[in-house]
């Protein structure tokens, strides 16, 4: 690889000093030899020489947000040139494509080591075991999900069995209010963790809230859970602190019950800070400084005072991939970051809030 | 106000329960009064799995814990408030009159005493209510539940529906409530004196939910009742889910009758308990010129008081000021090309102590099938049209109570046998006329419970 600079390919020192990591990353991202086509293309139009005014972590805000032009890019394009003819891709993968046309990126090995080394980190601080198997219940390609957290659980040590999804037919069966189908499908998908769960030594689950609540409400099921699962990762969708604490003091006591949080766009994810109580919002602290928060008003731009709600903005600088400045369409609280960390944490994420109609209806109910 | 808010647990299977999230119940003048536990859908699958685990008491208890429940909901001390405090609290926080709330309270006490012999009012004349009996000897129906889970959307327009899901627990069923976030003290009592009263936690449940959970307790019940409007009655149509839709209450008056010497029945009827009801009339259609009965409904309304509802003369119901003004501008939307004879301005009277008062309206409408007959409103307000016998029964359909003054029999016939009129009431009744024993919209019974032959030897 060609422009070897231990600051970006050494997590010590890009944590031991960020703005020179972001440094290095710039003249890597931008210099004809080593950058990708996407960003040469754009260099001159960003109204700033990301070589010289990009200074450090905090200079990032600086880029405008490219993540609609994901769309539409040839996604090889993205891909620095200073990894060569036959880059060691991982795979392709999309955006939820909740919101129009899917966004594409390409996850490369070097960055998924990485990734890997240190969310593995992060189960180790959960007491999450290792050398054991996984049912990860998420989606598979186009999503990224899926094939990470097989290669994670190999990583330690595991075997993964797998439940396929399909969340974008969900969301269309739900807002097409085709409730009926959506709870079929859901059953459809409970199935077929049961039978891995009633066969398959599994020491970890992954799944999404409702799933768990699917399987704490057939008494077979909770009643493996409770017998070969040892933690639970929840992911996805949101969990209510009400419904965690039922979980850890009645339904399945004796897992450990954490959750993660993520996005194909910053090319990772990240578990909960450990030691939260129940009372405690679930608190993320990405993988610093590869992958940052940042918590800010949607009209104004600027970030929220601490322990405030705003719109999340990610950041993601590697070796691998540049991509700034992406404003997410979830909302979470802003929270102090962990020493030495750049940027924000974020708590209680949260869809783009949604009220509840207040108009007239007509009766007397 | 410097008391502490009344804490409103969930009644689930296994006790209160007290969750992180909760909601602030309001007075009319935005004071808050209680905080109300929203349940998560997990808490939601647990207690009505338990419910579905949990056995029956046998007719005799819990016909017995009912009496006893009613007389602990009138007379006891729940949630810190005994009798005074509870109905105070209603009168505050849903706005209805502090005497009305009373007579709902006390309807409600009297039905658990009665709920025995009024849910099994609805038992075919043919069948028994236990295979034991000598009949099934020879061969017998027997009246059996359709399920055992029974679960309600109440409303919190007024207390007194609350009486009727107490025959599903005398039929035997395990029944869950979500309460009305507006008002859940009245279901939040009666079901700690069910308790006290010798139902377990796994037969009868209180369980507040927010909106997107609301649905869960209706899957996982066997059979559901539902309060609301249209939108509600079209989405359960056909389903294990019986909605209570709109009332729609009217009163014909044909032309063989004098309604000047029924004006005081007719008045009542739109105005009795703040108009808060869906047995309150929503349209009088008269056989002839309207206009004398528009205008005299006009005067006497107009006299009635705007007092707080926790006043003991207070007969009109009170709601938040934003929500009264919200009301007052769809009035007046959907009141465009009709005749004002009250209200035509405006029916909002803000209270000193804060919220407002909904004073009566009375429109004169052009048709017997004109728009506005299908717009009820949560208080005194009346539109008066003509009807003519070439308008037939058209114009009557879709009525929970019907009040017909008319000497025409074959009228009546034809009422009666119109399908979407609920109730017929000949002559000088309101349309608010109840009693236990009669049904309110075919009796819950008919919906519940099934019959089936069985013979033994």
């Amino acid at each position: 690889m060609a422009l070897a600079d231990p600051v970006l390919d050494s997590p010590k020192e890009a944590a031991a000093d960020p703005d020179a990591f972001v440094r290095a990353a710039m003249h890597w991202h931008f210099s004809p030899g080593t950058g990708s086509p996407f960003w040469l293309a754009r260099r001159s139009e960003l109204g700033f020489d990301p070589l010289t005014d990009i200074r450090g972590h905090a200079d990032l805000a600086r880029f405008p947000n490219l993540a609609s032009e994901l769309r539409e890019a040839p996604v090889g394009e993205l891909i620095p040139r200073g990894y060569g003819e036959r880059p060691d891709v991982v795979g392709v993968y999309e955006s939820g494509g909740t919101t129009g046309a899917p966004k594409r990126i390409a996850l490369l090995q070097d960055w998924l080591d990485q990734l890997l080394a240190w969310s593995s980190g992060q189960l180790d601080a959960h007491g999450v075991p290792q050398d054991v198997n996984w049912l990860v219940v998420a989606p598979s390609g186009p999503h990224m999900v899926g094939d990470v957290i097989k290669r994670q659980t190999a990583y330690r040590g595991g075997l993964a069995f797998t439940v396929d999804l399909d969340p974008r037919w969900v969301k269309q069966l739900i807002s097409g209010g085709r409730a009926a189908e959506a709870d079929a499908y859901a059953e459809h998908i409970v199935d077929q963790a049961a039978y891995a769960l009633r066969s398959q030594e599994i020491g970890v689950l992954m799944c999404t809230p409702p799933v768990l609540e699917r399987i704490s409400r057939r008494d077979e099921l909770a009643e493996l859970v409770n017998r070969k699962v040892r933690a639970i990762n929840w992911v996805g969708t949101q969990m209510d602190a009400d419904t965690r604490h039922l979980y850890r003091t009645e339904v399945f006591p004796d897992a450990v019950l954490y959750s993660g949080y993520g996005s194909t766009l910053i090319l990772g994810n990240a578990s909960e800070r450990p030691g939260l109580t129940d009372d405690d919002p679930c608190v993320y602290d990405p993988f610093s400084p590869y992958m940052s928060f940042g918590v800010v008003d949607p009209e104004s731009g600027e970030p929220v005072e601490y322990g405030e709600r705003g719109q999340v903005v990610m950041h993601h600088v590697s070796r691998s991939l540049l991509l700034p400045a992406n404003l997410e369409r979830d909302t979470g609280l802003r929270v102090e970051p962990l020493p030495g960390q750049v940027g924000d944490s974020v708590a209680d994420i949260a869809p783009v809030a949604t009220f509840e109609d207040q108009n007239v209806i007509e009766g007397v109910y | 106000m410097a008391e502490e808010p009344i804490q409103l647990d969930a009644l689930g299977a296994s006790g209160a329960y007290r969750s992180r999230r909760r909601q602030t119940v309001e007075d009319v003048a935005g004071s808050p009064v209680a905080e109300l536990t929203l349940v998560p859908g997990l808490f939601v699958g647990r207690t009505m799995k338990a419910l579905h685990r949990a056995r029956t008491l046998p007719a005799p208890e819990r016909i017995a814990a009912l009496a006893r429940a009613g007389s602990l909901f009138a007379e006891g001390v729940f949630d810190g408030l005994g009798p005074a405090g509870y109905r105070r609290t209603v009168s505050r926080v849903s706005g209805v009159p502090v005497s009305v709330v009373a007579e709902a309270a006390a309807a409600i006490s009297e039905a658990a005493g009665t709920a025995g012999e009024t849910a099994y009012a609805a038992k075919p004349a043919a069948a028994v209510s236990d295979w034991r009996s000598p009949e099934t000897t020879k061969g017998s129906a027997v009246w059996t539940r359709r399920g055992d889970v029974f679960a309600v959307h109440a409303a919190g327009n007024h207390p007194g529906p609350h009486s009727l899901w107490l025959e599903a627990l005398a039929l035997g069923y395990r029944v869950a409530v979500r309460p009305s976030r507006r008002e859940p003290f009245t279901p939040h009592r009666l079901v700690l004196a069910l308790r006290e009263a010798g139902f377990g936690p796994d037969h009868v449940a209180l369980l507040p939910t927010d909106h997107g959970t609301a649905d869960a307790i209706l899957r996982d019940a066997d059979l559901g009742l539902a309060y609301g409007g249209d939108d509600v009655v079209a989405k359960y149509a056909g389903s294990g889910v019986l909605p209570q839709g709109p009332g729609r209450s009217k009163i014909l008056v044909t032309a063989d009758t004098d309604w000047r010497a029924h004006l005081d029945t007719i008045v009542a009827s739109v105005a009795h308990q703040g108009g808060v009801a869906c047995i309150n009339a929503t349209s009088v259609l008269v056989e002839g010129d309207p206009a004398p009965l528009a205008e005299a409904l006009a005067e006497r309304l107009a006299t009635l008081p705007t007092l707080p509802p926790e006043d003991e003369g207070a007969v009109l119901s009170a709601q938040p000021v934003d929500s009264a003004r919200a009301l007052e501008k769809h009035l007046l939307s959907r009141a465009a090309g009709t005749t004002a004879w009250l209200g035509g301005d405006g029916v909002v009277e803000e209270l000193p102590g804060g919220g407002a008062v909904l004073r009566p309206a009375v429109h004169q409408v052009a048709e017997a099938g004109a728009e506005q007959h299908r717009v009820e409103l949560p208080f005194p307000c009346v539109w008066v049209g003509p009807w003519s016998p070439s308008d037939g029964v058209g114009p009557l359909r879709d009525s929970l109570v019907l009040t017909v003054m008319t000497e025409q029999d074959a009228l009546v016939d034809e009422l009666v046998a119109e399908p979407s009129i609920s109730n017929v009431y000949r002559g000088d009744h309101p349309t608010y006329w109840i009693r236990p024993g009669v049904p309110h919209d075919g009796y819950l019974g008919e919906f519940l419970m099934r019959t089936k032959t069985v013979i033994r030897d």
